[in-house]
Protein backbone atom coordinates (compact mmCIF):
# COMPACT_ATOMS: atom_id res chain seq x y z
CA UNK A 1 0.00 0.00 0.00
CA UNK A 2 1.44 2.90 -0.59
CA UNK A 3 1.64 6.56 1.72
CA UNK A 4 2.05 10.03 1.24
CA UNK A 5 4.15 11.76 3.95
CA UNK A 6 4.40 15.21 4.01
CA UNK A 7 7.29 16.28 6.07
CA UNK A 8 7.88 19.78 7.01
CA UNK A 9 8.04 22.69 6.72
CA UNK A 10 8.63 22.86 10.70
CA UNK A 11 9.26 19.31 11.66
CA UNK A 12 11.77 18.07 14.07
CA UNK A 13 13.60 15.70 11.30
CA UNK A 14 14.51 19.33 9.14
CA UNK A 15 17.04 21.12 10.31
CA UNK A 16 15.69 24.72 8.31
CA UNK A 17 11.89 25.06 6.92
CA UNK A 18 11.16 23.37 3.76
CA UNK A 19 8.73 20.70 2.71
CA UNK A 20 9.28 17.06 1.54
CA UNK A 21 6.52 15.08 0.18
CA UNK A 22 7.27 11.62 0.63
CA UNK A 23 6.00 9.11 -1.30
CA UNK A 24 6.09 5.06 0.46
CA UNK A 25 5.49 1.63 -0.26
CA UNK A 26 5.55 0.27 2.56
CA UNK A 27 8.79 1.69 4.44
CA UNK A 28 10.39 2.33 0.84
CA UNK A 29 10.49 5.31 -0.83
CA UNK A 30 9.17 5.61 -3.85
CA UNK A 31 8.72 9.39 -4.84
CA UNK A 32 9.42 13.01 -3.57
CA UNK A 33 8.74 16.66 -4.26
CA UNK A 34 10.69 18.73 -2.48
CA UNK A 35 8.71 22.49 -1.63
CA UNK A 36 11.37 25.77 -0.84
CA UNK A 37 10.99 28.87 -1.01
CA UNK A 38 9.85 29.58 2.87
CA UNK A 39 12.69 31.59 3.76
CA UNK A 40 12.13 33.67 0.38
CA UNK A 41 13.01 37.76 1.02
CA UNK A 42 13.32 39.02 -2.36
CA UNK A 43 17.48 39.74 -1.91
CA UNK A 44 18.19 40.46 -5.17
CA UNK A 45 15.49 42.69 -5.37
CA UNK A 46 16.13 44.56 -2.40
CA UNK A 47 19.82 44.77 -3.51
CA UNK A 48 18.93 46.84 -6.88
CA UNK A 49 17.11 49.26 -4.39
CA UNK A 50 20.29 50.11 -2.55
CA UNK A 51 23.84 51.28 -2.83
CA UNK A 52 26.91 49.60 -2.86
CA UNK A 53 28.01 49.81 0.48
CA UNK A 54 24.46 49.19 1.87
CA UNK A 55 24.44 45.73 -0.47
CA UNK A 56 27.78 44.70 1.36
CA UNK A 57 25.88 44.77 4.44
CA UNK A 58 22.18 42.87 2.99
CA UNK A 59 23.96 40.56 1.20
CA UNK A 60 26.35 39.04 4.34
CA UNK A 61 22.38 38.40 5.49
CA UNK A 62 21.79 35.70 2.58
CA UNK A 63 22.69 33.29 4.96
CA UNK A 64 23.75 32.86 8.96
CA UNK A 65 26.77 30.25 8.10
CA UNK A 66 28.38 31.50 5.07
CA UNK A 67 27.47 35.35 5.29
CA UNK A 68 31.49 36.17 4.32
CA UNK A 69 31.11 34.51 1.20
CA UNK A 70 28.28 36.81 0.12
CA UNK A 71 29.72 39.73 1.09
CA UNK A 72 33.36 38.75 -0.45
CA UNK A 73 31.43 37.25 -3.50
CA UNK A 74 29.42 40.92 -3.67
CA UNK A 75 33.24 42.95 -3.40
CA UNK A 76 34.80 40.61 -5.73
CA UNK A 77 32.37 41.46 -8.58
CA UNK A 78 32.18 45.39 -7.70
CA UNK A 79 36.50 45.59 -7.62
CA UNK A 80 36.21 44.01 -11.17
CA UNK A 81 33.99 46.67 -12.42
CA UNK A 82 35.47 49.98 -11.02
CA UNK A 83 39.38 48.45 -10.75
CA UNK A 84 39.87 48.70 -6.80
CA UNK A 85 42.36 45.80 -6.84
CA UNK A 86 42.63 45.16 -2.50
CA UNK A 87 46.30 44.81 -1.54
CA UNK A 88 48.07 41.72 -1.17
CA UNK A 89 48.03 41.49 2.87
CA UNK A 90 44.04 42.11 2.12
CA UNK A 91 43.57 38.72 -0.27
CA UNK A 92 45.29 36.78 2.30
CA UNK A 93 43.32 37.94 4.87
CA UNK A 94 40.02 37.02 2.28
CA UNK A 95 41.73 33.40 1.99
CA UNK A 96 41.67 32.91 6.16
CA UNK A 97 38.33 34.40 7.00
CA UNK A 98 36.92 31.97 4.26
CA UNK A 99 38.67 29.02 5.36
CA UNK A 100 37.58 29.90 8.87
CA UNK A 101 34.07 29.37 7.58
CA UNK A 102 34.51 26.48 5.95
CA UNK A 103 35.56 24.85 8.86
CA UNK A 104 32.70 26.48 11.07
CA UNK A 105 30.43 25.15 8.61
CA UNK A 106 31.99 22.39 7.75
CA UNK A 107 31.88 21.15 11.81
CA UNK A 108 28.37 22.27 12.18
CA UNK A 109 27.44 19.74 9.52
CA UNK A 110 28.78 16.94 10.78
CA UNK A 111 27.34 17.63 14.06
CA UNK A 112 24.08 17.37 12.77
CA UNK A 113 25.31 14.42 10.09
CA UNK A 114 26.52 12.52 13.45
CA UNK A 115 23.05 13.32 15.42
CA UNK A 116 20.74 12.17 12.78
CA UNK A 117 23.39 9.12 12.50
CA UNK A 118 22.14 8.21 16.45
CA UNK A 119 25.77 9.50 17.38
CA UNK A 120 25.25 12.30 20.02
CA UNK A 121 28.41 12.14 21.68
CA UNK A 122 30.14 13.04 18.11
CA UNK A 123 27.00 15.81 17.96
CA UNK A 124 28.79 17.57 21.01
CA UNK A 125 32.56 16.75 20.32
CA UNK A 126 31.60 18.78 16.70
CA UNK A 127 30.08 21.58 18.02
CA UNK A 128 33.12 22.29 20.89
CA UNK A 129 35.15 22.38 18.07
CA UNK A 130 32.91 24.69 15.94
CA UNK A 131 33.31 27.02 19.00
CA UNK A 132 36.51 27.43 18.81
CA UNK A 133 36.75 28.45 15.42
CA UNK A 134 33.91 31.22 15.98
CA UNK A 135 36.22 32.60 19.10
CA UNK A 136 38.71 32.54 15.90
CA UNK A 137 36.33 34.34 13.85
CA UNK A 138 35.18 36.44 16.54
CA UNK A 139 38.85 37.75 17.96
CA UNK A 140 39.46 38.39 14.15
CA UNK A 141 35.85 40.46 13.57
CA UNK A 142 34.29 41.28 16.81
CA UNK A 143 31.57 38.74 15.82
CA UNK A 144 30.23 35.24 15.76
CA UNK A 145 28.73 35.61 12.51
CA UNK A 146 28.12 38.25 9.88
CA UNK A 147 31.78 39.56 10.00
CA UNK A 148 31.15 42.73 8.53
CA UNK A 149 35.27 41.85 7.45
CA UNK A 150 34.93 42.64 3.25
CA UNK A 151 34.85 46.14 1.82
CA UNK A 152 34.94 47.10 -1.63
CA UNK A 153 39.48 47.38 -2.06
CA UNK A 154 40.21 45.06 0.61
CA UNK A 155 38.95 44.35 4.11
CA UNK A 156 37.62 46.01 7.89
CA UNK A 157 39.94 44.97 10.09
CA UNK A 158 43.69 43.59 10.07
CA UNK A 159 44.23 39.74 11.67
CA UNK A 160 46.93 41.83 14.63
CA UNK A 161 47.97 38.55 16.10
CA UNK A 162 48.43 35.28 13.76
CA UNK A 163 49.77 34.08 15.91
CA UNK A 164 46.81 33.57 18.34
CA UNK A 165 44.89 31.94 15.28
CA UNK A 166 47.35 29.37 15.02
CA UNK A 167 47.43 28.28 18.35
CA UNK A 168 44.06 27.43 18.08
CA UNK A 169 44.63 26.04 14.93
CA UNK A 170 46.76 23.59 16.62
CA UNK A 171 44.13 22.19 18.84
CA UNK A 172 41.93 22.22 16.06
CA UNK A 173 43.88 19.89 13.35
CA UNK A 174 44.60 17.69 16.64
CA UNK A 175 40.91 17.17 17.46
CA UNK A 176 40.56 16.69 13.79
CA UNK A 177 42.48 13.50 13.53
CA UNK A 178 41.92 11.96 17.59
CA UNK A 179 37.49 12.83 16.96
CA UNK A 180 36.43 13.30 13.91
CA UNK A 181 38.71 10.88 11.70
CA UNK A 182 37.99 7.97 13.70
CA UNK A 183 34.68 8.57 13.65
CA UNK A 184 33.79 9.36 9.94
CA UNK A 185 36.48 7.19 8.62
CA UNK A 186 36.73 4.71 10.61
CA UNK A 187 34.12 3.63 12.66
CA UNK A 188 31.97 0.42 11.76
CA UNK A 189 28.74 1.71 13.12
CA UNK A 190 28.72 5.22 11.33
CA UNK A 191 29.56 3.16 8.38
CA UNK A 192 26.86 0.54 8.91
CA UNK A 193 24.72 3.54 8.74
CA UNK A 194 25.97 5.43 5.38
CA UNK A 195 27.15 2.73 3.63
CA UNK A 196 25.32 2.32 0.71
CA UNK A 197 22.54 4.99 1.26
CA UNK A 198 21.48 8.05 -0.54
CA UNK A 199 23.30 7.43 -3.42
CA UNK A 200 23.58 10.15 -5.55
CA UNK A 201 25.66 8.83 -8.93
CA UNK A 202 28.03 11.14 -10.93
CA UNK A 203 25.93 10.88 -13.70
CA UNK A 204 22.95 12.47 -11.99
CA UNK A 205 25.34 14.70 -9.67
CA UNK A 206 26.70 16.47 -13.23
CA UNK A 207 22.96 16.48 -15.17
CA UNK A 208 21.71 18.05 -11.97
CA UNK A 209 25.07 20.49 -11.77
CA UNK A 210 25.58 19.65 -8.44
CA UNK A 211 28.32 21.84 -6.68
CA UNK A 212 30.66 21.62 -3.58
CA UNK A 213 31.44 18.56 -1.38
CA UNK A 214 27.87 16.88 -2.52
CA UNK A 215 29.33 16.53 -5.89
CA UNK A 216 32.64 15.64 -5.16
CA UNK A 217 31.61 12.89 -2.91
CA UNK A 218 29.81 11.67 -6.42
CA UNK A 219 32.99 12.11 -8.42
CA UNK A 220 32.83 15.45 -9.54
CA UNK A 221 36.03 17.57 -8.79
CA UNK A 222 35.73 20.77 -9.44
CA UNK A 223 36.57 23.37 -6.79
CA UNK A 224 36.06 27.00 -7.46
CA UNK A 225 39.37 27.56 -5.96
CA UNK A 226 41.63 25.02 -7.77
CA UNK A 227 39.27 25.79 -11.23
CA UNK A 228 39.53 29.55 -11.42
CA UNK A 229 41.28 31.02 -8.05
CA UNK A 230 40.26 34.09 -6.28
CA UNK A 231 41.58 36.41 -3.68
CA UNK A 232 45.22 34.43 -2.94
CA UNK A 233 44.25 30.85 -3.41
CA UNK A 234 46.70 30.31 -5.72
CA UNK A 235 49.35 30.81 -3.60
CA UNK A 236 48.70 28.07 -1.36
CA UNK A 237 49.57 24.06 -1.68
CA UNK A 238 46.29 22.16 -1.42
CA UNK A 239 44.72 19.01 -1.63
CA UNK A 240 41.01 18.58 -3.02
CA UNK A 241 39.44 15.36 -1.58
CA UNK A 242 37.31 13.62 -4.56
CA UNK A 243 35.14 10.05 -3.58
CA UNK A 244 33.57 7.79 -6.01
CA UNK A 245 30.82 6.12 -3.85
CA UNK A 246 28.56 9.07 -4.11
CA UNK A 247 26.98 7.60 -0.54
CA UNK A 248 26.30 9.39 2.94
CA UNK A 249 29.36 7.77 3.39
CA UNK A 250 31.79 9.41 0.79
CA UNK A 251 30.23 12.64 2.25
CA UNK A 252 31.47 12.30 5.55
CA UNK A 253 35.17 11.51 4.56
CA UNK A 254 34.88 14.23 1.56
CA UNK A 255 34.16 16.89 4.88
CA UNK A 256 36.43 15.39 6.78
CA UNK A 257 39.31 15.87 4.86
CA UNK A 258 38.15 19.04 3.48
CA UNK A 259 38.61 20.13 7.45
CA UNK A 260 42.31 18.86 6.86
CA UNK A 261 42.96 20.69 3.64
CA UNK A 262 41.15 24.06 5.01
CA UNK A 263 43.77 23.67 8.06
CA UNK A 264 46.76 23.68 5.91
CA UNK A 265 45.71 26.40 3.66
CA UNK A 266 45.37 28.45 6.84
CA UNK A 267 48.53 27.42 8.29
CA UNK A 268 50.31 28.82 5.05
CA UNK A 269 48.51 32.15 5.03
CA UNK A 270 48.73 32.89 8.30
CA UNK A 271 52.77 31.83 8.75
CA UNK A 272 53.32 34.20 5.48
CA UNK A 273 50.89 36.59 5.48
CA UNK A 274 52.36 39.82 4.17
CA UNK A 275 52.98 43.28 5.69
CA UNK A 276 51.56 45.89 4.39
CA UNK A 277 48.24 47.71 4.30
CA UNK A 278 44.82 45.88 4.53
CA UNK A 279 42.37 47.65 2.06
CA UNK A 280 43.22 49.90 -0.56
CA UNK A 281 43.84 53.70 -0.14
CA UNK A 282 41.40 54.62 -2.91
CA UNK A 283 39.01 57.34 -1.66
CA UNK A 284 35.70 56.63 -0.41
CA UNK A 285 33.74 58.43 -3.33
CA UNK A 286 35.94 56.60 -5.82
CA UNK A 287 35.32 53.44 -4.65
CA UNK A 288 31.90 53.56 -4.90
CA UNK A 289 31.98 55.03 -7.95
CA UNK A 290 31.01 51.87 -10.24
CA UNK A 291 31.29 52.21 -14.14
CA UNK A 292 28.73 50.57 -16.81
CA UNK A 293 29.63 47.36 -17.45
CA UNK A 294 29.45 43.55 -15.99
CA UNK A 295 31.01 41.12 -14.04
CA UNK A 296 30.85 37.60 -12.73
CA UNK A 297 32.39 36.67 -9.30
CA UNK A 298 32.29 32.78 -8.33
CA UNK A 299 33.34 31.96 -4.78
CA UNK A 300 34.20 28.21 -3.34
CA UNK A 301 31.66 28.12 -0.49
CA UNK A 302 31.52 25.34 2.30
CA UNK A 303 28.82 23.82 0.48
CA UNK A 304 29.65 24.61 -2.95
CA UNK A 305 30.15 27.21 -5.81
CA UNK A 306 28.22 30.86 -5.15
CA UNK A 307 27.62 32.86 -8.20
CA UNK A 308 27.14 36.79 -8.34
CA UNK A 309 26.63 38.81 -11.32
CA UNK A 310 26.66 42.26 -11.07
CA UNK A 311 24.88 44.79 -13.77
CA UNK A 312 26.30 48.46 -13.10
CA UNK A 313 24.34 51.55 -14.94
CA UNK A 314 27.00 53.43 -14.15
CA UNK A 315 24.58 55.55 -10.84
CA UNK A 316 25.56 54.53 -6.99
CA UNK A 317 22.25 51.82 -7.21
CA UNK A 318 22.99 48.73 -9.05
CA UNK A 319 20.86 47.86 -12.05
CA UNK A 320 21.05 44.30 -11.31
CA UNK A 321 22.43 41.99 -8.46
CA UNK A 322 22.14 38.06 -9.38
CA UNK A 323 22.86 35.80 -6.54
CA UNK A 324 22.64 31.64 -7.14
CA UNK A 325 23.94 29.96 -4.11
CA UNK A 326 25.24 26.17 -3.89
CA UNK A 327 22.21 24.89 -2.33
CA UNK A 328 19.88 26.15 -5.08
CA UNK A 329 21.94 23.57 -7.16
CA UNK A 330 21.90 20.24 -4.63
CA UNK A 331 18.92 20.28 -3.18
CA UNK A 332 17.05 19.01 -6.33
CA UNK A 333 19.19 16.28 -6.15
CA UNK A 334 17.17 15.12 -3.23
CA UNK A 335 14.64 13.61 -4.57
CA UNK A 336 17.05 11.10 -6.52
CA UNK A 337 18.80 9.96 -3.48
CA UNK A 338 16.12 9.19 -1.42
CA UNK A 339 14.71 7.01 -4.18
CA UNK A 340 14.23 3.27 -2.96
CA UNK A 341 15.79 4.09 0.19
CA UNK A 342 14.41 3.30 3.79
CA UNK A 343 11.57 6.11 5.24
CA UNK A 344 13.83 6.19 8.35
CA UNK A 345 17.26 7.15 6.20
CA UNK A 346 15.50 10.09 4.57
CA UNK A 347 16.20 12.83 7.46
CA UNK A 348 20.10 11.37 7.08
CA UNK A 349 20.23 11.63 3.13
CA UNK A 350 18.91 15.09 3.13
CA UNK A 351 20.82 16.33 5.86
CA UNK A 352 23.79 14.80 4.15
CA UNK A 353 23.61 17.23 1.23
CA UNK A 354 24.48 20.07 3.38
CA UNK A 355 21.03 22.09 2.68
CA UNK A 356 20.91 25.57 3.72
CA UNK A 357 17.62 27.35 3.05
CA UNK A 358 18.40 30.45 3.51
CA UNK A 359 20.82 30.45 0.83
CA UNK A 360 18.64 28.62 -1.47
CA UNK A 361 15.58 30.71 -0.93
CA UNK A 362 17.25 34.30 -0.31
CA UNK B 1 42.29 38.56 -10.68
CA UNK B 2 41.25 36.11 -12.79
CA UNK B 3 43.28 36.10 -16.29
CA UNK B 4 41.92 34.83 -19.47
CA UNK B 5 43.64 31.95 -21.31
CA UNK B 6 45.38 33.14 -24.20
CA UNK B 7 43.10 32.11 -27.54
CA UNK B 8 40.22 30.44 -25.92
CA UNK B 9 37.72 32.69 -28.08
CA UNK B 10 39.41 30.54 -30.99
CA UNK B 11 38.89 27.46 -29.45
CA UNK B 12 35.40 28.54 -28.29
CA UNK B 13 34.51 29.02 -31.99
CA UNK B 14 36.15 25.64 -33.34
CA UNK B 15 33.94 24.03 -30.90
CA UNK B 16 30.53 25.63 -32.44
CA UNK B 17 30.16 28.01 -29.59
CA UNK B 18 29.47 30.48 -31.96
CA UNK B 19 31.58 33.81 -33.01
CA UNK B 20 32.48 36.81 -31.14
CA UNK B 21 33.64 35.49 -27.86
CA UNK B 22 34.98 38.34 -25.43
CA UNK B 23 36.82 38.01 -21.90
CA UNK B 24 35.92 40.53 -19.52
CA UNK B 25 35.34 41.08 -15.94
CA UNK B 26 35.19 37.15 -14.78
CA UNK B 27 33.59 35.37 -17.96
CA UNK B 28 33.65 34.75 -21.61
CA UNK B 29 30.59 36.78 -23.00
CA UNK B 30 28.97 36.31 -26.63
CA UNK B 31 25.70 38.31 -27.75
CA UNK B 32 23.86 35.56 -29.62
CA UNK B 33 22.74 36.60 -32.56
CA UNK B 34 19.28 36.78 -34.37
CA UNK B 35 20.31 33.07 -35.74
CA UNK B 36 21.10 32.11 -32.37
CA UNK B 37 19.72 28.75 -31.41
CA UNK B 38 19.17 27.92 -27.98
CA UNK B 39 18.54 24.12 -27.53
CA UNK B 40 20.67 23.66 -30.60
CA UNK B 41 23.65 25.89 -28.71
CA UNK B 42 22.47 23.80 -25.19
CA UNK B 43 23.09 20.24 -26.93
CA UNK B 44 26.95 21.39 -28.27
CA UNK B 45 27.31 22.61 -24.79
CA UNK B 46 26.26 19.63 -22.75
CA UNK B 47 28.06 16.90 -25.50
CA UNK B 48 31.63 19.28 -24.30
CA UNK B 49 30.56 17.95 -20.55
CA UNK B 50 30.13 21.22 -19.34
CA UNK B 51 28.15 22.20 -16.04
CA UNK B 52 24.63 24.31 -15.95
CA UNK B 53 25.39 27.30 -13.77
CA UNK B 54 22.38 29.94 -14.04
CA UNK B 55 20.38 32.35 -16.00
CA UNK B 56 20.49 35.92 -15.38
CA UNK B 57 17.65 38.16 -16.30
CA UNK B 58 17.33 41.13 -16.62
CA UNK B 59 14.52 43.95 -17.64
CA UNK B 60 15.71 45.89 -20.75
CA UNK B 61 14.48 49.20 -21.98
CA UNK B 62 12.16 47.40 -24.87
CA UNK B 63 10.59 45.42 -21.79
CA UNK B 64 11.83 42.78 -22.98
CA UNK B 65 13.75 40.59 -20.88
CA UNK B 66 17.80 40.11 -21.44
CA UNK B 67 18.82 36.23 -20.57
CA UNK B 68 22.31 35.06 -19.20
CA UNK B 69 22.67 31.09 -19.75
CA UNK B 70 26.03 30.70 -18.05
CA UNK B 71 27.93 27.67 -17.73
CA UNK B 72 31.23 26.20 -16.72
CA UNK B 73 33.16 24.64 -19.36
CA UNK B 74 36.15 23.00 -17.45
CA UNK B 75 36.48 26.10 -15.03
CA UNK B 76 36.16 28.61 -17.76
CA UNK B 77 32.74 30.47 -17.45
CA UNK B 78 31.26 30.73 -20.69
CA UNK B 79 27.92 33.83 -20.70
CA UNK B 80 25.55 33.40 -23.54
CA UNK B 81 23.53 37.02 -24.06
CA UNK B 82 20.07 36.18 -24.96
CA UNK B 83 16.49 37.71 -24.84
CA UNK B 84 12.94 36.92 -24.88
CA UNK B 85 10.95 37.61 -27.76
CA UNK B 86 7.47 38.51 -26.28
CA UNK B 87 8.55 37.39 -23.44
CA UNK B 88 9.26 33.84 -24.32
CA UNK B 89 11.85 31.21 -24.83
CA UNK B 90 12.50 27.63 -25.12
CA UNK B 91 13.13 26.01 -22.32
CA UNK B 92 16.41 24.09 -21.85
CA UNK B 93 15.05 22.03 -18.79
CA UNK B 94 14.28 18.95 -20.67
CA UNK B 95 18.11 19.31 -22.10
CA UNK B 96 19.72 19.96 -18.52
CA UNK B 97 17.37 19.01 -15.55
CA UNK B 98 20.04 21.51 -13.52
CA UNK B 99 18.01 24.00 -15.15
CA UNK B 100 14.50 22.79 -14.28
CA UNK B 101 14.51 25.38 -11.01
CA UNK B 102 16.58 28.03 -12.69
CA UNK B 103 13.77 28.35 -15.54
CA UNK B 104 10.67 28.63 -12.51
CA UNK B 105 12.48 30.64 -10.45
CA UNK B 106 13.04 33.49 -13.63
CA UNK B 107 9.56 32.91 -14.49
CA UNK B 108 8.40 34.11 -10.84
CA UNK B 109 10.87 36.87 -10.77
CA UNK B 110 10.62 37.90 -14.36
CA UNK B 111 7.49 36.54 -15.82
CA UNK B 112 9.14 34.82 -18.47
CA UNK B 113 7.41 31.85 -20.59
CA UNK B 114 10.16 29.22 -21.21
CA UNK B 115 8.18 27.28 -23.71
CA UNK B 116 8.16 23.61 -24.15
CA UNK B 117 7.85 22.69 -20.44
CA UNK B 118 5.10 20.45 -19.44
CA UNK B 119 4.22 22.62 -16.14
CA UNK B 120 5.91 25.88 -14.47
CA UNK B 121 5.18 25.02 -10.75
CA UNK B 122 6.18 27.60 -8.42
CA UNK B 123 9.12 27.57 -6.35
CA UNK B 124 9.92 30.58 -4.55
CA UNK B 125 6.12 31.25 -4.73
CA UNK B 126 2.87 29.65 -4.18
CA UNK B 127 -0.01 28.54 -6.36
CA UNK B 128 -1.86 31.97 -7.72
CA UNK B 129 0.88 34.51 -6.23
CA UNK B 130 1.36 36.67 -9.48
CA UNK B 131 4.69 36.58 -11.19
CA UNK B 132 7.07 39.27 -12.44
CA UNK B 133 8.00 40.20 -9.01
CA UNK B 134 11.00 41.35 -9.47
CA UNK B 135 9.86 43.80 -12.06
CA UNK B 136 7.93 46.15 -9.81
CA UNK B 137 9.59 49.11 -9.49
CA UNK B 138 8.61 50.52 -5.93
CA UNK B 139 6.76 48.58 -3.53
CA UNK B 140 4.04 50.92 -2.10
CA UNK B 141 4.06 50.52 1.99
Amino acid sequence: MSFRIPIGPYHPALEEPYKLELVCDGETVTDAVMNVGFNFRGIEYLAERRNYLQGITLVERVCGICSNVHSLSFCQAVEQLNGAEPPERALYIRVILAELERLHSHFLWSGVAAKLIGFKTVFMACFTLREKVMDALSAISGNRVNYGMNRIGGVNRDIADPQAVLNILDEMERDITSTIFPIFLEDKTVASRCKGVGILTNEWAKAMGAVGPLARASGVSQDIRKAAPYAAYDRFEFNVPVETAGDVQARLVVHALEMVESCRILRQALTTLPEGPFHSTTPTAARFKVPAGTAISRVEAPRGEVLYQMVSNGTEIPQRVRVRTPTFMNMATVRFTVLGQELADSPLIQASCDPCYSCTDR
Amino acid sequence: MLTPKVGFEKTLQELGLGEGWEWKNGSWWMTAPETFNLRATTCIVLSLEARFVAITAMEREDKEIRLDYQWDLKGDLLSFITATAAHQIPSIADLTPAADWVERETHEYFAVEFTGRENTKPLMMRAGDAVGINLHKEVTQ
